[in-house]
């Protein structure tokens, strides 16, 4: 199965997770406070595919 | 005129300062990117998934190209209008709270000019997140799947972008309107899953639906041209976007509410 995956076709993919991962970790350690604590953010940010860091900018960051 | 541009940059500013400018667009990459792959995939992820027994076979047709852009608005309609609802669901209500609309506003700045500058800003880094998608998404589908015409996909892509139009210009009515972002984003929301969901139910009544756009986008992908109405909805989305903006920025008493 994994050899026949086409790397040239996933690594764009895997490549905007990794910039929306970094982009939001810069982002919630520049921010004074979030929605719950911050440890709790970086282990959704990090752990949580695709979802980890759109959950982080859309409820996460607190809008004040 | 030259204020509306300085109150225009300032939101780019601080659309930048907390990353929405690049992270709106790559996550609509992401799902234009995504659906190609798994729809190209899914014949060998269900292989891997799925205990079957042994001998079973499964059949699945490689959807046609259109079919897969058909998909991808799909998705932009579903996971698209969420991000795209929660992101600009503070526009304007969260500067209300901190009291930032209220600095801005005792300069010489009128509520509209103020008002505008959200909308359009928002307006274009939306419309830029979804063509963004949908560029990337037909790429993958033609390496993958087969070509498409280019000038279908920016027929299509304008259609929809007008149903994304009326729906953020709704958002920031709301914004303006409402103290509470959470609300703002709940009634978008429905109104956006109410009107996606009664449409195709009650297609007699549903002419003039704005949902219809959507419809009329993805038969364009799947059959190459525009089925069931298309003007009637066009006409009044366009009128209840303009009214929905000329509500949010004739609003000048929401700052008696500041306090």
């Amino acid at each position: 199965m994994i050899s026949q995956i086409n790397w040239a076709l996933v690594a764009p993919i895997i490549a905007i997770q990794v910039i929306l991962m970094i982009i939001a970790l810069v982002d919630l350690f520049k921010t004074e406070k979030t929605n719950g604590p911050k440890w709790m953010w970086v282990l959704i940010i990090l752990f949580i595919n695709i979802l980890g860091p759109i959950l982080y900018f859309v409820i996460g960051k607190k809008h004040a | 005129m030259k204020k509306w541009f300085v109150l225009f940059r300032k939101e780019w500013l601080e659309m930048s300062r907390n990353y929405k400018v690049i992270w709106i667009p790559l996550v609509f990459v992401l799902f234009g990117l995504l659906q190609p792959v798994t729809s190209y995939y899914m014949p060998e992820i269900l292989k891997n998934a799925s205990n079957l027994p042994k001998g079973a076979v499964i059949k699945i047709p490689i959807p046609s190209s259109g079919e897969v852009l058909a998909q991808t608005l799909g998705q932009f309609n579903q996971m698209g209008i969420l991000v795209l609802v929660l992101a600009f669901m503070g526009i304007v209500s969260s500067e209300q709270r901190s009291g930032m609309m209220k600095a801005i506003l005792v300069k010489p700045v009128g509520y509209s000019s103020y008002i505008t500058a959200k909308w359009m800003s928002a307006v274009l880094l939306s419309g830029g997140a979804i063509f963004l998608g949908m560029l990337a998404s037909w790429y993958y589908t033609i390496l993958l799947i087969g070509d498409f015409p280019f000038m279908d996909i920016v027929k299509g892509i304008s259609l929809y972008f007008i149903w994304i139009l009326f729906l953020i210009t709704f958002t920031v009515f709301l914004s303006s309107f409402l103290k509470s972002s959470g609300l703002v984003a709940a009634f978008t929301l429905l109104l956006s899953i109410l009107l996606t969901l009664l449409t195709p139910l009650l297609k007699k009544w549903m002419e003039w639906s704005p949902a219809q756009l959507t419809n009329a986008a993805a038969s364009l992908f799947t059959a190459g041209k525009i089925e069931g109405p298309f003007l009637i909805p066009l006409i009044t989305t366009v009128i209840l976007t303009a009214l929905f903006l000329y509500l949010a920025g004739t609003r000048k008493s929401s700052l008696s509410r500041l306090g």
